[in-house]
């Protein structure tokens, strides 16, 4: 019985659990684990970036002379006008309420604070922000009210001043573009504040700076708190004048020159704190021994014998002149001017006023730039999901943990969140701002904590040709022997009928052939004509 | 008021701040008495921005040189340098608004790490090269300001739990990796232990260190890089934490070319805190840090000498060598004379530099000292005139330039040098790849017995059996007493592969005029493929053996690091593994396959088969269809 078909099946059944069994289980052993990350919806997200955010803010009117019981929605109907002559980047709406006394004393007894528009009587049209609360005062006199004008008079001043952050950041596209000024460090919401006196020598000085820093800085400090919270210290430095000995000692030198040669690393390379993001204060005198005459390019029309600079990203230096006598006390009177001068400095640093001069109220300031740097945090958030999500797309053998996953989630969670705060027409008093912003600072971390997590690069260091090289001698020789052995068991003729010719034939062969061997033996003598005469008969 | 009209002038963002904050610092009352009083002010220049303190400034800060002959023209200098902070609270968050940290001389790197981290205690040495206890007696700072060869750190931190503190020792150990520029950061878990009897644990917790919460635990950890290289990189950075930069005062000396050109070194760092503990006192609970920075090397003084003359090494010329008189000399031979004995030097031809003014930061000037026997000579260079004093001491006082001279006609006899209590060596002993075992032997040439601690941590791959420790004794006075005579008590934490070294400790006696020793075996482990390093032909460091002398004196020495040679693989054999593994799979799956699917025949069926394959078959069979074409084949 032939044993063909058997022998054919077995060939085939070795090739099926090769390719069924075999090449699936060792893709699957082989493979790296990718979370499934919701590309669209971050795609759909980074395309059109603030797609369901409406941003809503409310603010009381309030008129203390005369009576406008339809005042909001008289001054609601002329915002919305002024706001829709300006394309908007980002939705943004100012909800116009009539003043409610016990609501809002409520609020405020509770730490919350609204935006309030008080009107008032005066022989005057002007309007004012008081500097310590959410307050703008409107003044408008009895022409106003009988022209109707005091609708439009409250909308552009609410529009064009009180929410003039909101109104040039909004719109054009600029959200983005401020943050990323060349001064201003990154944000973070935790800063740290680094002091340096440096002196060139290594006689002893000392300096008034707690004071100084407890009357000029916590208050601002305080003030900048919801927004950005610093921890402080100051040192004083000897030996150490950031190489100002090496600069042209001319009255012609500029900053330009300057910058070349001053040496920052020292100060730079401090990496006591733990916050990511630092700002330094560096006050610098230059040696008596190598600069006795003073720094010549340092000439202040106020007699002051120092000079600010800002470095970008990094802080502010301050040189002075003349070297220091020593045992040198640094009194209030000196460290009052520089510490007003950082703090000015300092909201550049921050990346509070950027190109924007005018500022209205440092509250109302404050509070707007609350509501950009929120936006600003969620738009960087998402920008980060994009990366991450075209990185992975990019990059096939790149793992993908389940722990990206959550964070992406998270992020995606927070990011509603935010959006229901923004959103919600109710929600506009201090609390509610700060739960956003705390929440979208939360939403950058968990963000970048996806994209560094340190399993996704791993894997890109591992090569497919390091697989190759540790499987192909298995997949080699295992590959060959089933491919040329299946190719011939299909190439051998099937069929018992052939195979029996074929035994036949070969048997008729062989016996000619021996005969025929037989006959070249004796082909030596000339017999070949008898062989095949007999062959022939 | 502002503004006027609709396009009113809008206040400029400094006005505003600077209203802002008079407002939220002062009263409004103080406000308006200051905006007068500034008026006047600026108008007037008699503002006063500085102001000179006549009577000087002090800080907390100290710095002292030593400098001892050693026996055989060898030459110890030790620099001191100590500081201390500014006085905080412990527990005090510096993010309150209020909240300001202030530094002067104390090093700003230091303290928030300190404060970050919980420690209360750091001990941190740098140190190489080999101490010849035997010749020059006992250590300086009795040993306890000397590491062993290596990096050796260790630690008092406050955590509410082992974990906690352990991962507190982490983050410092990081920190100061990439302070200090060392492989700090490779001490891990494995690598980490809680010494029980050495390092004055027991003297740590009677000094009261503070805790910043009362529900936390003291925790002493210790680990050390066995012989690590010490180098410049190291230096540098200590110099940075001191006020003076290394730029004036006795600092200025120490430069790395010479630093770690000379026979033994060592750098150390001791930050302490120290508390006020007195409910009378107002400060009650007020907390400093102290810190004492050490420099301490030992240099032969002749061959310093010889390089900053020669500084490529170079037969001398024959009337410049000394030859032994007692012995025959001549112009071919001459046998060299026992060491010179009349020296004379400067610092700066000891550290390539002078010394560059003084330490004014304090009232203590910066202080050089010489311990000199009478037959030695120690002046203060000034512009070329030599100055001595009675006590061989020198404060640097001026901002000039300072040099050392000392001269001496016979140098073998110095101050009396201190006995070191004991002497200590460790090695290892056996052969072969998969065992072997420690020996230290302990001399004690004293007349007193010695009470010590000794202090061993061990890689988990040393499996070491305690059941083969023995003890040998050379003298036969004592040759009656046993292991548990010697050992007065004991401390073992046992290794956890990967996870926890072996930890070693006994509370020893040794006899007066006894040399003791103890031996244990124990076996090599084999490791995994990825746990050798990049050099693991080198071996394995041990680090060295602790002994801290309880009693007469307190002394504290380490013997050398040891060097462990582990059986190590060829590290292609991964490859090798796989190809020979899938060939003989290969193999096998190949014969099986062609078993199962190649067809069956008889042997002669075969034979027959092959008959047809052979070369003078298929030549008949070509000529028989050639001839069949021709028509000849009938």
């Amino acid at each position: 019985m032939s044993t063909f078909p058997l022998r054919k099946w077995a060939g085939i059944a070795f090739v099926a659990v090769y390719l069924l069994l075999g090449v699936p289980l060792w893709y699957k052993l082989t493979t790296i684990y990718r979370a499934p990350l919701p590309r669209d919806y971050i795609n759909s997200l980074h395309n059109n970036r603030f797609q369901d955010v409406h941003l809503t803010i409310p603010v009381f009117i309030k008129s203390d002379t005369y009576k406008f019981p339809d005042i909001h929605e008289a001054t609601q109907i002329q915002v919305n006008h002024l706001m829709n002559t300006k394309e908007q980047d980002i939705k943004w709406s100012l909800q116009i309420l009539p003043y409610n006394e016990t609501f809002i004393e409520e609020a405020r007894d509770q730490g919350e604070e609204y935006h309030i528009v008080t009107l008032m009587l005066e022989d005057f049209v002007g309007f004012n922000a008081a500097y310590d609360s959410k307050n703008t005062i409107v003044y408008f006199n009895d022409e106003n009210v009988v022209n109707n004008d005091l609708p439009f008079f409250v909308a552009q001043t609410l529009v064009e001043h009180t929410f003039n952050v909101e109104w040039q950041y909004f719109s054009e596209s600029r959200l983005m573009q401020s943050g990323n000024n060349n001064v201003a460090i990154n944000y973070n919401p935790d800063v740290h504040l680094s002091i340096n006196l440096l002196n060139g020598d290594g006689s002893p000085i000392d300096w008034e700076i707690d004071e100084t820093l407890k009357i000029y800085f916590t208050p601002l400090r305080e003030f900048l708190s919801p927004l950005v919270n610093f921890t402080v210290d100051t040192t004083v430095t000897y030996f150490n004048d950031l190489n100002l000995h090496n600069v042209n000692n001319t009255n012609t030198t500029t900053w330009k020159d300057i910058s070349h040669i001053i040496d920052l690393s020292e100060l730079s390379s401090m990496n006591h704190f733990t916050e990511n993001s630092v700002v330094n204060l560096a006050v610098v005198f230059p040696s008596n021994t190598t600069t006795p005459e003073g720094l010549q390019f340092i000439d202040s029309e106020d007699n002051s014998n120092w000079k600010s600079f800002i470095v970008p990203r990094w802080g502010v230096l301050i040189l002075n002149k003349y070297p220091l006598a020593p045992n040198t006390i640094l009194t209030r009177d000196y460290l009052d001017a520089i510490m007003y001068k950082f703090s000015n400095d300092l909201f550049e640093l921050l990346g509070l006023t950027s190109d924007m001069k005018d500022i209205f109220s440092p509250v109302i300031t404050i509070d707007s730039f609350k509501r950009v740097r929120i936006l600003q945090n969620m738009e960087k958030s998402i920008e980060t999901l994009w990366s991450l999500v075209k990185l992975t797309e990019q990059f096939e053998q790149m793992t993908i943990p389940e722990e990206v996953l959550e964070n992406l989630k998270k992020v995606l969670e927070i990011r509603l969140q935010v959006v229901d705060i923004l959103n919600d027409p109710l929600r506009g008093d201090d609390n509610s701002w700060n739960e956003a912003l705390r929440l979208s600072n939360d939403m950058v971390k968990e963000s970048e904590t996806a994209f560094f997590h340190g399993e996704m690069l791993k894997q890109n260091f591992f090569p497919q040709e390091h697989k190759l090289a540790v499987y192909l001698p298995l997949m080699g020789p295992i590959s060959i022997v089933l491919l040329t052995g299946i190719i011939s068991l299909f190439k051998e003729p099937s069929g018992t009928t052939e195979k029996e010719t074929e035994k036949e034939l070969t048997k008729d062969e062989e016996e000619e052939k021996k005969e025929s061997i037989e006959a070249a033996s004796v082909d030596a003598i000339d017999g070949v004509d008898e062989i095949q005469s007999e062959a022939s008969s | 008021m502002f503004g006027l009209s609709k396009r009113c002038n809008v206040v400029q963002l400094a006005s505003a701040l600077l209203m802002l904050v008079a407002h939220l610092a002062t009263a409004q009352e103080e406000v308006e008495n200051k905006i007068q009083e500034e008026d006047q002010v600026e108008a007037v220049q008699d503002r006063q921005p500085f102001r000179v303190l006549s009577d000087g400034m002090q800080y907390p800060y100290k710095e002292t040189l030593d400098v001892t002959p050693l026996p055989h023209n060898h030459l110890l200098s030790s620099f001191e340098f100590e500081m201390s902070s500014k006085p905080f609270f412990p527990g005090v968050s510096s993010s309150g608004y209020d909240q300001y940290d202030h530094y002067t001389v104390f090093p700003r790197a230091i303290e928030p790490l300190l404060r970050r981290t919980f420690t209360k205690q750091l001990h941190l040495r740098f140190t190489r090269g080999y101490w010849n206890s035997e010749e020059w007696g006992r250590l300086p700072h009795d040993g306890f300001k000397s590491g062993g060869s290596g990096v050796e750190l260790w630690a008092v931190v406050e955590g509410s739990s082992k974990e906690d503190a352990y991962n507190k020792w982490k983050s410092l150990a990081n920190t100061l990796s990439g302070m200090f520029c060392a492989s700090i950061n490779f001490i891990g878990a494995s690598d980490t232990n809680y010494p029980m009897y050495s390092f004055k644990p027991d003297e740590l917790r009677k000094e009261g260190l503070p805790l910043f919460d009362s529900e936390n635990e003291l925790f002493l950890m210790h680990a050390s890089l066995a012989n690590e290289p010490i180098c410049t990189e190291n230096l540098t950075p200590l110099l940075k934490l001191l006020p003076s930069k290394g730029k004036s005062g006795i600092s200025s000396l120490l430069d790395g070319h010479k630093i770690f050109d000379s026979v033994w070194h060592n750098m150390a760092i001791d930050v302490t805190t120290t508390c006020i503990n007195n409910p009378k006192f107002e400060n009650d609970g007020e907390c400093r840090f102290e810190m004492q920075a050490n420099v301490d090397m030992a240099v032969h003084v002749p061959s310093i000498l010889a390089r900053n003359k020669n500084p490529i090494p170079k037969p001398l010329d024959g009337n410049e060598l000394h030859c032994d008189l007692s012995k025959p000399y001549d112009a071919y031979q001459c046998f060299p004379a026992p060491a010179q004995t009349e020296i004379q030097f400067t610092l700066s031809e000891l550290f390539g530099r002078n010394i560059s003014g003084s330490n004014d930061l304090s009232f203590t000037h910066s202080r050089i000292c010489a311990h000199i026997s009478d037959n030695w000579l120690a002046t203060i260079k000034l512009d070329d005139g030599l100055f001595g004093t009675d006590d061989n001491c020198f404060e640097l006082t001026e901002n000039r330039f300072y040099d050392i001279y000392m001269e001496s006609g016979s140098t073998d006899v110095i101050l009396d040098k201190k006995e070191a209590p004991i002497y200590v060596s460790r090695s290892l002993t056996g052969y072969g790849q998969d065992h072997g075992g420690l020996r230290a032997v302990f001399n004690n040439p004293s007349d007193e017995t010695v009470r010590l601690s000794y202090y061993e941590s061990l890689p988990w791959f040393m499996r070491i059996y305690l059941s083969t420790l023995e003890m040998d004794i050379t003298s036969e006075e004592y040759a009656q007493l046993t292991l548990n005579d010697i050992i007065e008590s004991q401390y073992y934490v046992p290794a956890i592969d990967r996870k926890r070294s072996t930890q070693l400790e006994f509370v020893l006696a040794i006899p007066p005029r006894s040399t003791v020793a103890l031996s244990y075996q124990f076996d090599k482990a084999i490791l995994h493929f990825t746990e050798y390093p990049p050099d693991a032909n080198h071996g394995f460091e041990i680090e060295s053996l602790v002994v801290t002398i309880l009693d007469p004196v307190p002394y504290q020495l380490r013997t050398s690091t040891l060097l462990l040679y582990l059986s190590t693989p060829d590290f292609s054999m991964p490859y090798n593994v796989i190809i020979i593994s899938s060939t003989v799979m290969g193999l096998i799956f190949g014969t099986l396959y062609n078993l199962l699917t190649k067809k069956m025949v008889t042997l002669e069926e075969a034979e027959k088969v092959l008959a047809t394959r052979t070369i003078k078959y298929k030549l008949l069979m070509v000529k028989n269809r050639i001839l069949s074409k021709l028509g000849l084949l009938k």
